[in-house]
């Protein structure tokens, strides 16, 4: 504990001392990468003690209302995601640091690595809060710090409506998420989370509870049809915030929800089929969504709705798996759901930093304007690859563990359960199985647009590598998703653990083994797999070495003069999938005319529309807009209309209390 | 601990027979055609040609392209470790194995897909774009076909959900293993790239699929190439072949005859059917493997309702 709070100290202090030391540009950014690194090392310090076994710590001070109490806690939820911040935002504040300081000079990036750390504070603070009233602070502020932490272009207008589609879409959340906590502060008593716990809800109040809160912290997390501020405030925020906000701030939301379930304890038998259809249909969507955008950082951004997906279908089984006390189920679906957060939190954000990387070299984010890039870039280019497989779940990296466990949780259910229950875990099984082809094809789509092939761009001059204050930290991220892709061992215990912490599971020595042990055997096939590989390489390279190698252009099928601009592009790649899958996303494509006679230049335009965007909440706004715009007659602003109410008012009151029978 | 001695006879009879498959549906499909046709050996004839030879590579592509071969046939001989074959026992087994083994060809797939969007061909970007396309769907068939193994068989590893079946439970479950039997040969033909989804024999059609993603590869790669296919449809086969013949001797020696036996008879089975059969259009295929989804879920169902 100690630790922790020294940590919250250091990112206080030195979150100050840069707004503070605003002129001296080099000292800031050398506190900011200092406090960051000494952050992540007391927070994976305090972290420590929770890996293998449930204890727990508190720090409480007693404090004014309505605080009445500021109590900190960690136990295994609050230490995984600790851990899971810390590694991300390390390296996203390193790469910011590198980002910001070569490109603009007139900017100065001082306020925004002192609200990075202040965003950092808030987020230390959500995940241990055992206080409804601090929690909520915190969150709020969290959102705040967020907020002008996304709008550091705030020159350009579409970042400024992000940014404020971002505030209304949490604070729409917020809202339900202070009904909720009053509601369970009410019938509990307290607003200690604590004593939460202990109480128990009746089944009626209890699925209200859930409700409010999958709303609440779904907004955050961004479930479909949720998502709506995600794929905008993604590119509008600079590249390091956005893998920030794509691996820690939407999982707030999960964390929110885990804490939820946490307390509430007995779950409705409802909520497991609902979160598994919330699960799969945000899964599904995002990926196809994905699919159809071709701007790298919204590409991006909607496959944080996949992989929520993915997070939310596991904790369904999860919710399954404790309502019909099966635990291998819980286990696994937990586990898997908790592992991802940890895993997507690491690979999003080493894509969204390759990403700002790929975009600070070329100077643009559409993927149709690149290619070729892995020979200019080999670094961005090679971790890049690295992230791309791992979001993929293919093996040897750390997306096929977690989604391993999900996998194996819907097998559990396929077993165990009923035919309810069996219905529900195959179809979530075919849709995990559908997410995983299309996440393949679309991260084969965004690879090979952007790094293979030819470049697209009519531009002359080669493409320059980005300094190591950027390279590093997605270095660091990619080992990471390396070392759990190939050693599983322990994170996949933490979750585990951590699962059966949230379940409150009695569990026999063997339990969490059973669930283990096939993940090892498999990294086991896996090292096998690299051994062939390897050899296959050396028999590769014995059998060329006699001849002399060859090099010449493409085989073009005949055709001399292949042109970069004849190569598949994004659009082409993913069209056959977006027309197979027609019925389900709204995908528009506008042909040109070719009637002429002579050869004239025709453009096609394909796109594909977030259809809740467009459809629910756009309405909803117009019709808003409709009535603020109706209100206005009242609101004008005129002194003498704003009398006439006083007046009126003044009339209606003297009426009512005239005393009329006197 | 793993054994050594069934990995090793494992590696040696994929490695060894799975040519001779390819060799057989192309004399099948000769002889319905009134030809002579290539020799059975004819696919060891040509790797050990390509083997000889250099390679090229165009000056557009980068190490991807050169590892992508390597990987896949690497990928699939590994697959073959998780499947029984006849009577061969599967050399690793545990729960959840099934994953990895549908994982392992997505890997294999992956980096075909990026090789061949490597080279920065047209032709090849539009045989990885449909590859993509159509491998999401069969994937989500597979998974369909092994949920309803899992409820068949009451285990969740490949060993035992394709063994577990005997021949007692066909008379009750019989419907729903006739409609998975067709669901996965499907999707065999899918995976494999056999007629009427695509066609091995040419290369230059707009409407291929594989084989245009392989058009740059040249010498030793494209051997592996080959042989990653002749592994592939091999270690696919093997399980329904596995799946139909419950019988099983102690002899390994036996074992392995009666396998190489049965997937010969698989392996005509296929050239019947690429003989019988055109290509589909390219607009028919995803229907096609709908249809194999399809089949799948109504296995499922009524071995929901028989079990």
């Amino acid at each position: 504990m100690t630790f922790f709070l020294s940590s919250l100290g250091i990112l206080a202090v030195s979150g100050f001392l840069i707004l503070f030391l605003g002129r001296y540009r080099e000292l800031c950014a050398r506190i900011f990468t200092t406090a960051l690194i000494a952050v992540s090392g007391l927070v994976f310090l305090s972290a420590l003690p929770f890996f293998g076994t449930a204890n727990r710590a508190d720090f409480r001070i007693p404090c004014p209302p309505p605080f009445n109490e500021l109590s900190l806690g960690l136990d295994p939820l609050s230490a995984f995601f600790l851990l899971t911040i810390a590694c991300v935002s390390l390296a996203s504040g390193v790469f910011g640091c590198g980002y910001l300081n070569g490109q603009n000079t007139k900017k100065n990036p001082n306020v925004h690595y002192s609200f990075y750390l202040f965003l950092m504070v808030s987020l230390f603070v959500v995940v241990t809060a055992k206080n409804v009233f601090l929690f909520l602070t915190a969150w709020e502020l969290m959102t705040f710090f967020a907020y002008f932490l996304l709008t550091f272009y705030d020159e350009k207008k579409s970042v400024r409506e992000a940014g404020g589609l971002y505030l209304i879409a949490t604070h729409c959340g917020t809202f339900c998420l202070m009904v909720m906590f009053i509601l369970m502060g009410y019938a509990a008593g307290s607003m200690d989370f604590d004593r939460m716990a202990l109480t128990h809800y009746s089944p009626l109040m209890t699925g209200v509870f859930f409700a409010l809160g999958l709303i609440g912290f779904g907004v955050k997390a961004g479930f479909f049809p949720l998502h709506i501020w995600l794929p905008y405030a993604h590119p509008a925020a600079p590249s390091h915030i956005s893998g920030l906000f794509s691996g820690i701030m939407i999982k707030t939301g999960i964390y929110g929800l885990l804490r939820i379930i946490f307390i509430l304890k007995d779950i409705p038998e409802w909520c497991g089929p609902a979160m598994l259809g919330i699960g799969a249909v945000s899964g599904v969507l995002g990926v196809l969504y994905a699919l159809g955008q071709h701007e790298i950082k919204r590409l991006l951004a909607y496959h944080s709705i996949e992989n929520i997906g993915i997070i939310v279908l596991g904790i369904g089984m999860g919710l399954l798996g404790s309502a019909y006390h099966q635990k291998s189920i819980a286990l696994a679906g937990y586990g898997g759901a908790l592992l991802h957060v940890l895993n997507h939190a690491i690979f999003k954000c080493l894509l969204f930093l390759s990403a700002g990387s790929v975009i600070r070299s070329t100077g643009t984010g559409e993927i149709d304007e690149m290619g070729g890039l892995l020979k200019y870039l080999p670094f961005t280019g090679h971790f890049f690859l690295i992230g791309s497989l791992a979001i993929c779940g293919l093996p040897l990296l750390n997306g096929f563990v977690s989604e391993w466990l999900v996998y194996r949780s819907f097998f559990e259910g396929i077993l165990h359960l009923n035919k309810w229950g069996i219905t529900l875990a195959v179809t979530s099984l075919v849709s995990l199985a559908l997410i995983g082809g299309l996440a393949a094809a679309c991260f084969a789509k965004a690879f090979s647009v952007i790094f293979l092939g030819h470049n697209r761009s009519p531009r002359q001059e080669a493409y320059k590598e980005n300094p190591w204050m950027m390279t590093c930290p997605m270095a660091f991220l990619a080992a990471l998703c390396v070392w759990i892709g190939l050693f599983p061992k322990t994170l996949v215990g933490f979750s585990l653990t951590n699962a059966q912490f949230i379940t409150a599971l009695e569990l026999a020595p063997g339990e969490t083994g059973a669930i283990l042990q096939p993940i090892l055997s498999a990294n086991k096939v896996l090292f096998l797999f690299l051994v062939v590989l390897g050899f296959l390489t050396l028999y590769r390279n014995f059998l060329l070495r006699r001849h002399p190698r060859g090099l010449s252009e493409t085989w073009s099928c005949g055709y001399s003069w292949p042109s970069p601009r004849m190569q598949y592009s994004a659009a082409s790649f993913a069209d056959p999938i977006l027309r197979l899958f027609k019925s389900v996303v709204h995908f528009e494509v506008h042909p040109a005319r070719a009637g002429h006679y002579f050869p004239v230049r025709l453009d096609l335009f394909s796109k594909v529309v977030d259809v809740p965007d467009r459809f629910i909440f756009r309405p909803i706004y117009v019709i808003l807009r409709k009535f603020s715009k109706w209100m206005l007659k009242f609101q004008s602003g005129h002194i003498p209309q704003y009398l006439f109410y006083i007046f009126i008012a003044l009339v209606a009151l003297l009426l009512w209390k005239f005393p009329w029978r006197a | 601990m793993v054994e050594v001695f069934p990995v090793i006879l494992r590696f040696a009879v994929c490695v060894l027979f799975s040519p001779f498959i390819l060799g057989v549906i192309g004399k099948t499909k000769a002889f319905f055609a009134g030809k002579q046709g290539p020799p059975l050996l004819q696919l060891y004839y040509d790797i050990s040609k390509l083997i000889q030879k250099g390679s090229v590579y165009s000056r557009t592509t980068t190490w991807i392209f050169r590892a992508a071969p390597l990987v896949s046939w690497a990928a699939v001989l590994i697959a073959s470790l998780l499947i029984p074959l006849g009577g061969l026992k599967a050399p690793l087994q545990f729960a959840g194995d099934v994953i990895l083994f549908a994982y392992l060809l997505a890997l294999a797939r992956f980096f075909t897909i990026l090789a061949a969007m490597d080279t920065g061909s047209s032709f090849e970007g539009m045989g990885a774009s449909r590859e993509a396309a159509f491998s999401c769907l069969s994937e989500a068939a597979l998974f369909l076909n092994f949920a309803t193994l899992v409820v068949l068989s009451k285990s969740i590893s490949l060993s035992r959900m394709i063994t577990e079946c005997s021949w007692d439970s066909w008379v009750r479950l019989g419907p729903s293993f006739i409609l998975i039997i067709v669901s996965y040969f499907i999707i065999l033909l899918v995976e494999n790239a056999r007629i009427p989804i695509d066609d091995p024999a040419t290369h230059l059609e707009l409407t291929m699929i594989h084989e245009v993603m392989v058009l740059d590869h040249s010498g030793p790669d494209f051997a592996f190439i080959l042989y990653a296919g002749a592994i592939k449809l091999f270690v696919l086969g093997g399980v329904l072949v596995t799946f139909l013949i419950p019988f099983q001797s102690r002899n390994v020696v036996l074992n392995t005859v009666i396998l190489c036996a049965a997937m010969t008879g698989l392996a005509l089975a296929i050239g019947v059917v690429e003989s019988a059969m055109a290509r589909l259009r390219l607009n028919r295929v995803p229907s096609f493997i709908i249809g194999s989804f399809v089949l799948a879920l109504f296995g499922l169902i009524i071995a929901l309702s028989r079990a």
